[in-house]
């Protein structure tokens, strides 16, 4: 008898413990006791480190220039946190880290996933959650095509887009008759590279995939031998594409080389070596110098480097946040109801998402950027039809 | 399925993969050799391995070569970093052997509990090169592709109709057959190897015939790290690349190969090595390379189903004497 009244005490007691423990948490969402002094917590989601670090760390140092600026110009939104997270640019790595922001509801938004892997991984974490993603460079076409989460928007022209610009480059700009297209397999190269063989059409002779982690690629540079493509795309990482351009070289391949945005950033330069000098990305980011204001110059001023891949972009996804928060958005509803309805000129273009996510396709750009004396250096706009 | 390809390239491919397989074949000896003695699956070996790229990148450093310098300063610059790379991983594979598992037998633990303890020295190893040493010394550690200067550029040097073999590649290939020939030589004929093969066929009887048991654990672990030192500079040459986590797919491809030759015995460790490295580059070349390790697989699957002890089989204590 008196054992099940402990119990029946116990249940009771802690029922009430849970109600009380919810009701407590219902209060932190709905009021927020600083809701009124602009402040909160944006999450930056990305690879900072390993092989691909360099395409991501541009646009997480702009982010938190961005967040620098807003804070020195609005005093009272001191209040206001950019909090990192390292995925490694891997999709298993991302969804703990998207479970982690969802679940922490200081949380408002989220600048991410970098890559298209992690983000097509993580989208749905964050949908279910309510949390606004605004990417700063995931390209893939699919994550706003297919089943498109309400929450994500991105900042960038999607891989229909780049891939339509490559093929022309490719075609026109370099006058390849055949092509060889190589693709690491991942969420972000296997659809772009179909995308650039859709477009370049009868000049896409021949096709291999590779993947994430080779380190050995003479399967591919033989086969390429064999068939003497007068160009080389490559839809991927820096990871691997640094190493295969060695090769490729090393094995006296002299063929023109165009990668896709995957490969922007210092490691690519750094894995591919001398030999690679003259070789082309391609890339939906703007040059910095050619953006809006004096971000260049003021990137260049806080980290004494020339700022790289999307850098700019990752300002523009910054500044959304900051503003939405500053308009007094406390709640995750209300910057998602705020980003959705946001139509601002950006310093790279003119930041106005449609239902999916995407950015207006007259507003993105594609660019070229050679390899020169060891850097990625702007070369030319590629002219969308 | 392109066989055209293959088949028009054939030579191209297979000297391709034999380069490939001379890697893992290295790499193999070292799983083999421990197995073959202690029956235990050495994890922490990918990391000798990969300790070994590392103190190529150090040697290439503190000598200050690039891929200007002279043939004179190259060619002492590969053996410094032979000799450095081979020292430091056989001291890592020795160091493991004595802090991590003569303890372990010692106190008579289970199998088991090697198995999890050389996990463990795996991932410890791998952090201290992709955490530990960059909170001390920053770049070039931490967790992304390290670029080590290529010393010697690849070109052609023989040519056997349409295949042509690089330098590179036949020093890969020749250096791994000679040191498979001396390590063989070494086990089968001198006094130290016997007691290598004692040891393996039966511990207890071996030491009450006066094999010192704990003094031939630790040459097989040194001879393990010497090969995988020199399967290193190998890499280094051929790749130009190290990371923390290099030596996790080469290592289990290593001992994919050693399971495939046989595991335990030597030449088996280097002919599953080669087998294993010119299927791969087959199949990257009839599909495409994001099928090699799934036919990797399916090779081993197969030949472990008619031949359950691996192509050679056989322990290294009975292939012995």
């Amino acid at each position: 008898m008196k054992r099940t009244t402990v119990r029946v005490l116990g249940s009771i007691g802690l029922t009430l413990a849970l109600a009380a423990g919810g009701a407590a948490c219902g209060t932190t969402e709905t009021g927020g006791p600083d809701a009124e002094e602009c402040s909160g917590t944006i999450g930056f989601m990305g690879a900072l480190s390993g092989g691909n670090a360099s395409i991501v760390l541009p646009s997480r140092d702009a982010a938190k220039l961005a967040f620098k600026q807003f804070k020195a110009e609005n005093p009272e939104c001191k209040g206001l946190k950019l909090q990192e997270f390292d995925t490694e640019g891997d999709p298993a790595k991302a969804s703990p880290v998207a479970n982690k922001i969802a679940s922490d509801k200081k949380f408002l938004g989220v600048i991410g996933g970098a890559f298209s892997g992690e983000t097509r991984q993580t989208k749905k974490t964050f949908d279910e959650a309510g949390v606004t993603m605004i990417s700063a460079s995931a390209t893939a076409t699919d994550l706003t095509s297919d089943d498109p989460a309400a929450v994500f928007h991105r900042v960038v022209g999607h891989d229909e887009i780049q891939g339509a610009a490559t093929a022309k480059y490719l075609t026109e700009s370099l006058g390849a008759k055949a092509i060889f297209v190589v693709d690491d397999g991942t969420a972000y190269g296997g659809p772009l590279a179909d995308q650039v063989k859709k477009d370049a059409g009868d000049a896409v002779k021949s096709s291999d995939k590779v993947q994430e982690k080779q380190t050995d690629f003479a399967a591919t540079i033989s086969k390429i031998k064999a068939a003497k493509p007068d160009a080389v795309y490559y839809a991927g990482y820096a990871n691997e594409a640094g190493p295969f351009l060695k090769q490729l070289r090393n094995a006296g391949i002299e063929t023109p080389f165009v990668g896709s945005d995957g490969l922007y950033g210092s490691d690519f330069p750094k894995a591919a070596g001398k030999q690679a000098e003259g070789a082309i990305i391609t890339c939906p980011c703007l040059p910095a110098e050619k953006a809006s204001g004096t971000f260049a110059a003021d990137f260049e001023a806080e980290y004494n480097v020339t700022p790289g891949a999307y850098a700019a972009e990752g300002f523009d996804a910054a500044t959304i946040f900051l503003e939405a928060i500053k308009a007094g958005n406390s709640t995750r509803e209300d910057v998602e109801k705020f980003v959705d309805a946001y139509d601002k000129a950006g310093i790279t273009k003119q930041l106005k998402f449609d239902d999916k996510g995407d950015v207006a396709k007259d507003a993105v750009v594609i660019w070229t950027y050679k390899l020169e004396g060891g850097n990625l250096v702007p070369n030319e706009e590629i002219a969308l039809a | 399925m392109d066989f055209f390809n293959l088949i028009d390239h054939l030579g191209e491919h297979t000297i391709n993969g034999l380069s490939k397989g001379s890697i893992y074949g290295l790499v193999a000896l070292g799983y083999t050799l421990v197995y073959g003695v202690l029956q235990l699956i050495n994890f922490a070996h990918a990391e000798v391995f990969m300790v070994g790229t590392w103190t190529v990148l150090g040697v290439y450093t503190v000598l200050g070569v690039s891929e200007d310098t002279g043939p004179v300063m190259v060619a002492v610059a590969l053996v410094v970093a032979l000799v450095a790379a081979c020292l430091v991983s056989a001291t890592t594979a020795l160091g493991l052997e004595r802090i991590a598992y003569r303890p372990l037998r010692r106190r008579r633990a289970p199998r088991l509990i090697f198995l999890i303890t050389a996990i463990g020295c795996s991932l410890a190893l791998m952090e201290v090169f992709g955490y530990v040493l960059k909170v001390f010394f920053g770049a070039p550690f931490g967790r992304g592709t390290v670029h080590i200067p290529t010393l010697v550029r690849e070109r052609p040097v023989v040519a056997l109709g349409d295949t042509s073999i690089t330098n590179v590649q036949v020093i890969i290939i020749v250096s791994a057959l000679l040191m498979l020939v001396g390590l063989d030589q070494f086990i089968n004929r001198t006094r130290l190897g016997r007691g290598v093969r004692a040891v393996a066929q039966d511990p207890d009887t071996a030491s009450l015939m006066g094999v010192n048991k704990n003094r031939v654990f630790m040459l097989i672990f040194v001879l393990g790290g010497l090969m995988a030192g020199a399967a290193a500079l190998l890499f280094t040459m051929r790749f130009s690349i190290t990371k923390f986590d290099i030596g996790f797919v080469l290592g289990l491809k290593a001992f994919t190969a050693a399971v495939l030759g046989g595991i335990g015995n030597l030449r088996g460790a280097l002919l599953g090595g080669l087998t294993l490295g010119v299927v791969e580059v087959y199949s990257s070349s009839l599909i495409s390379s994001n099928w090699e390790d799934v036919t990797a697989f399916v090779v081993l699957v197969v030949v472990l189903m008619f031949r359950p002890t691996g192509i050679l089989g056989e322990s290294l204590g009975k292939a012995r004497a």
